[in-house]
């Protein structure tokens, strides 16, 4: 994977995160025998129809060096909110198709509790505060930004 | 004093090119240059960063600022 800034931990992977890389990251954790819990959430592209229109994949863009400014943020305050044992965050760019994985976050801790919090507390501040883009792009081959709810 | 603006998603689409370079003092002035060049900007939201800091408000730049245009983000 390129490191697009040395200081910061990269976060993007070109296109779909594919699940082989999933159950690999889970495996690494297999020596790690103090961790009783992880938590997982996966971020599928959706064919929503919109007007009509079927989204067949969403292309990411980002801008990438404040994202990874702003992600190194969340992932210093989170450690410090709960007792995590490891953090990994992934998220997509350029195309990823309906049905594909665009964002993986993957805690893992003592105890389930701190594991889940954690996890759902950093997927609502990534959608909400890293600078990423999703274009959806239609069957048809028209496009528009997607918005998030 | 020059600065770069760089510009995502449905800002650049507005503005037709990704990253370009200006000339104004601060922030408010280059807001107003901004919509005389690109008058669809109008009626749309952005977020402003400096050098990779979010602003509100009026700011001075510093020399060789990036400013980064941001539409609503749409990770995840």
């Amino acid at each position: 994977m390129d490191m697009t800034n040395d200081k910061f931990k990269n976060i993007f992977i070109q296109g779909a995160i594919p699940p082989d890389f999933i159950s690999q990251s889970l495996k690494k954790h297999s020596t790690k025998t103090d961790i009783g819990a992880h938590s997982i959430f996966l971020g599928q592209v959706r064919s929503d129809t919109i007007d009509g229109k079927i989204v067949s994949e969403i292309e990411y863009t980002a801008y990438e060096e404040m994202a990874l400014s702003k992600m190194h943020e969340i992932r210093e305050e989170i450690f410090k909110k709960y007792p995590l044992i490891c953090m990994h965050i992934y998220h997509s760019l350029g195309l990823v198709r309906s049905g594909e994985i665009s964002l993986f976050v993957f805690t893992s801790s003592k105890h389930r509790k701190s594991a889940i919090a954690a996890c759902e507390e950093i997927v609502e501040r990534i959608k909400a505060e890293l600078p990423i883009w999703g274009k959806e792009k239609m069957e048809d081959n028209s496009q528009q930004w997607k918005i998030n709810s | 004093m020059q600065v770069e603006v760089i510009t995502f998603g449905l800002i650049a689409d507005i503005t037709g090119k990704k990253t370009f370079q200006m000339q104004a003092h601060d922030l408010d002035e280059l807001k107003s240059l901004l919509l005389v060049k690109f008058p669809d900007l109008q009626d749309k939201h952005y977020a402003i960063a400096v050098n990779r800091e979010f602003v509100t408000g009026n700011v001075e730049f510093p020399d060789h600022a990036e400013v980064a245009l941001l539409p609503p983000f749409s990770g995840g």
